[in-house]
């Protein structure tokens, strides 16, 4: 592991202590302080609205241990409700409201699926409690692509054709590549794949020109050097982590792009105030834990949280930028 | 390489990861006996109780679920027509028409042999040739994978049993039924109705538990209550002349499956529905096949754990998940702090090595657990239909609420039970749908795939050579048997045996 931990620890130990300014103090214990009233009663259920394995299932059973590691009071049950690309998890959710013994692991679905118009919920209908990390893209080509940079693929798009996959219409890969096209006035040819490593072994095999992938999905690849990571769609490089340093930003290439998938934890519409302030404590307390730093770390996350109100402003500004993307 | 195999034995065999092997391929069996509780389910609910365990000792038991999952899919297909797990829907075809006639101990055995070979030859292949595997499933690109879904789809003529429009027909309504759900080119929903449930499409599990399970107790509720199978113990052992006949099947099984299984995405289904294909057109029993050949259960089985283990190409040389299952795997070689990708032979021979061992091991452990389980199993159909029925619906609908904790499952098993139920009375062919469901959204993603790289041209397919020559061994499959009878025809020489040509065409085209 080549990771710099100290650097993370770092970054993070400031985003402590001014989470811990806003906040009230925490130390670990959420139920005895601050938050009022209420304790959840019995076991809390984590909804993960994806399968069990993925990205989604990950982010929900890391949150799941950090909650626990918080507050040895609060016993998580994590529960995979798959089905629609998420749409039957946060629908069932919707069902749930009231309900302050439920949580749901919430990423970019939440608001990608109310623009594709197949769903009767949308972000105001839930309590957003925090937001965990970002997870951005880097553009990856493939290791004898004649591109060095983002720049020099945006200037060949204008006189040749350039192919490049994604993994879903709503897939943060295709936003950011409409994200560009946008800027540069240019246009890509799509190739609709399923997965990260579906993407990975298009570009291996000069299927594809280029992909924009999830630095957890191809570091393997990258330390190899079978691609090359061209810019980071992200507002600042991963200075974090030692082995994704070097990677410019878009922006440092002339390119103003950075959208990120986000993590976070959401409660259901219409629960209690007090629910609300324990969960937002309890989730505070959480990203403070190892097991928080372990998550962002092993999934090569930006530790970017915003906590109950910060988040709702979060979401606010995200869907107005994907409905723009989507919606046009 | 010796050295590493040396490394690789001496951690594997160290009594705590010899251990672990054995919990990890006997609560795999277990799994896959379980209808809708497949591998892929299996392995991640289980992944989190690992995570106290060192990584290669984790990485062990969980690979041995998958693997062992295997093994266990196969009982309930064999005995009450359920398949644990969707690689062995084909099995149920003779394996289930075997158990009726008293013979469910020798399918059972085959099955368990038929996957040890299986999987002894795809892990010297695996060990041996990994590296070049992997480079050259990396050149089938879309184009090469629609010439392969066009195969697979050519394969359905010989499940068509004997009415060969009407077992067309009944593909088409599984690739009717597989159009379901959001259209992966433009993200449209199609044929959703409104219902978020619709929109990730008719779950194929859920229609197989349906189909298989459920229509087949509703269909022998209203025969009246069968007679319970009373074999004699020497009926359920194995005999000579089954492994006999057994030989060819397996190994022409073991190497398709291979083939199938470093695709990334092709799978241990496809590679099964296609061995079983392969062997009735290759077989001098070709016309007993779907009614108790023991053929059709070995090959159909070798096929598919030899695809399971052939997943791991990809997976280990690459860090590209070769299916469901290596992706859950690969997300716990992350949770172990270990970076799968080209450079993990190098950084960590240890884990690597320890783990292709351990396939060895778990396969002979799995050999050892089944062999002589295959008649106890077989006892089990004593139980009076009675009592065998009721626990049958129960272990489905249950199986089914598994599968994504919603009644949403249920209802589907419900449903296509009862189209199940009307199938069997009208006598239609279910494979041709079944196959039809499995390869539809395969075949539109890489037809999608390949227009798009195309820029519209779907001929790309031909001008490509490794699509050519997929597409020349898809046409060869469909014209092959015309051509042949009608050379013979003109021939007319009476000692002309038919099987003999026959043989040759779709034989080399497993090689393909």
């Amino acid at each position: 592991m080549k990771r710099t931990r100290s650097a993370v620890l770092a970054t993070t130990s400031v985003l402590a202590l001014s989470l811990a300014a806003c906040g009230g103090a925490e130390s670990g214990g959420g139920s005895a302080a601050g938050g009022g009233e209420f304790t959840p009663r019995g076991d809390v259920t984590m909804i993960v609205p994806f399968g069990a394995g993925g990205g989604s299932d990950l982010a929900g059973r890391a949150t799941a241990t950090m909650i626990e590691a918080a507050n040895a009071d609060v016993n998580v049950n994590v529960e995979n409700r798959e089905g629609g690309s998420g749409a039957v998890g946060y629908s069932n959710f919707l069902g749930q409201a009231g309900d302050p013994e439920t949580l749901l692991a919430t990423e970019t679905a939440l608001l990608a699926l109310p623009i594709s118009g197949d769903v009767e919920f949308d972000y105001t209908d839930f309590t957003p409690i925090m937001k965990l990390g970002d997870d951005f893209t880097l553009m990856i080509v493939g290791a004898d692509s004649p591109y060095q940079t983002c720049t020099d693929v945006v200037e060949a798009a204008k006189t040749e054709r350039i192919t490049a996959g994604i993994s879903g219409i709503t897939g943060l890969d295709n936003i950011v590549f409409t994200l560009t096209e946008q800027q540069a006035g240019v246009e890509f040819d799509r190739v609709p794949f399923e997965s990260g490593g579906e993407l990975t072994a298009a570009l291996l095999g000069g299927q594809i020109d280029i992909a924009s992938l999830n630095p957890g999905e191809i570091i393997g690849q990258l330390q190899a050097g079978e691609v090359k990571a061209l810019c980071a769609y992200s507002e600042e490089r991963y200075s974090d982590y030692e082995e994704l340093a070097d990677i410019p930003t878009a922006e440092e290439q002339g390119i103003d792009v950075a959208f990120a998938q986000f993590r976070g934890v959401l409660a259901p519409g219409g629960i209690d105030e007090a629910a609300r302030q324990f969960w937002i404590e309890t989730m505070q307390a959480a990203v403070e834990t190892d097991e928080y730093q372990q998550y962002i770390e092993e999934n090569y996350l930006q530790a970017n949280t915003a906590a109950g109100d910060e988040f709702v402003e979060y979401l606010e500004g995200n869907n107005e930028l994907l409905t723009q993307v989507l919606g046009g | 390489m010796l050295d590493n195999l040396v490394l690789g034995f001496s951690t594997a065999l160290s009594v705590e990861n010899l251990l672990w092997c054995f919990v990890g391929v006997l609560v795999g069996t277990v799994i896959g006996v379980l209808p809708g509780l497949g591998s892929t389910t299996g392995v991640a609910v289980l992944l989190p109780l690992t995570l106290s365990l060192e990584p290669v000792t984790g990485l062990i038991m969980l690979a041995g679920i998958y693997y062992g999952s295997q093994y266990g899919g196969t009982i309930t297909s064999v005995l009450i027509s359920t398949p644990g797990e969707a690689s062995s829907v084909v099995t149920t075809l003779d394996g289930y028409q075997m158990a009726r006639q008293g013979r469910a101990g020798a399918a059972l055995s085959i099955a368990a042999i038929g996957s040890f070979v299986a999987a002894i030859i795809s892990l010297a292949l695996l060990v041996a040739l990994a590296p070049p595997f992997a480079e050259f499933a990396l050149d089938f690109g879309p184009p090469e994978m629609l010439a392969v879904m066009i195969l697979g789809l050519a394969t359905i003529i010989s499940f068509a049993g004997d009415n060969r429009v009407l077992g067309l027909l009944m593909a088409l309504v599984g690739l009717l039924i597989a159009t379901v759900g959001v259209d992966p080119g433009s993200g449209t929903s199609r044929f959703t109705f409104g219902s978020i449930y619709l929109l990730s499409g008719i779950p194929f599990v859920e229609v197989m538990i349906g189909l298989f399970a459920v229509g087949e107790v509703l269909y022998q509720i209203r025969q009246g209550a069968a007679a319970p199978i009373r074999a004699g113990f020497r009926e359920l052992m194995i005999s000579r002349e089954d492994l006999r006949r057994s030989g060819g099947p397996i190994l022409r099984g073991s190497f398709l499956g291979f083939l199938f299984g470093i695709l990334p995405g092709a799978g241990s289904t496809l590679a099964s529905f296609m061995a079983y294909g392969i062997e009735k057109r290759v077989s001098k029993r070709g016309k007993e096949f779907g009614t108790g050949a023991i053929e059709g259960v070995a090959a159909p089985e070798a096929a598919n754990n030899a695809a399971a283990n052939a997943n791991f190409v990809p997976t280990l040389t690459l860090g590209i998940p070769g299916g469901a299952t290596t992706a859950v795997l690969l997300g716990a070689f992350m949770i172990y702090g270990i970076q799968p990708g080209p450079l993990l032979f190098d950084e960590q021979p240890t884990l690597v090595w320890g783990l292709l061992a351990s396939f060895f091991i778990g396969n002979v452990i799995l050999l050892f657990l089944n062999l002589p389980l295959a008649p106890v199993f077989a006892q089990l159909l004593r139980v009076p239909y009675g009592y065998m029925y009721p626990l049958i619906l129960l272990t489905s609908l249950v199986g089914a609420y598994s599968i994504t904790n919603g009644m949403y499952s249920v209802w589907v098993v419900l449903v296509f039970g009862i189209i199940g139920y009307f199938m069997k009375r009208l006598d239609l062919p279910m494979a041709p749908l079944v196959l039809g469901l499995v390869l539809g959204p395969l075949f539109e993603k890489a037809l999608v795939q390949t227009s798009a790289i195309g820029d519209g041209n779907l001929l790309i397919v031909f001008t490509r050579p490794l699509a050519l020559a997929v597409m020349a061994i898809a046409i060869l499959q469909v014209a092959a048997p015309t051509i042949m009878a009608r050379l013979l025809r003109r021939r007319a020489t009476p000692r002309s045996r038919r099987s003999d040509p026959a043989d040759s065409t779709p034989e080399g085209s497993s090689r393909g």
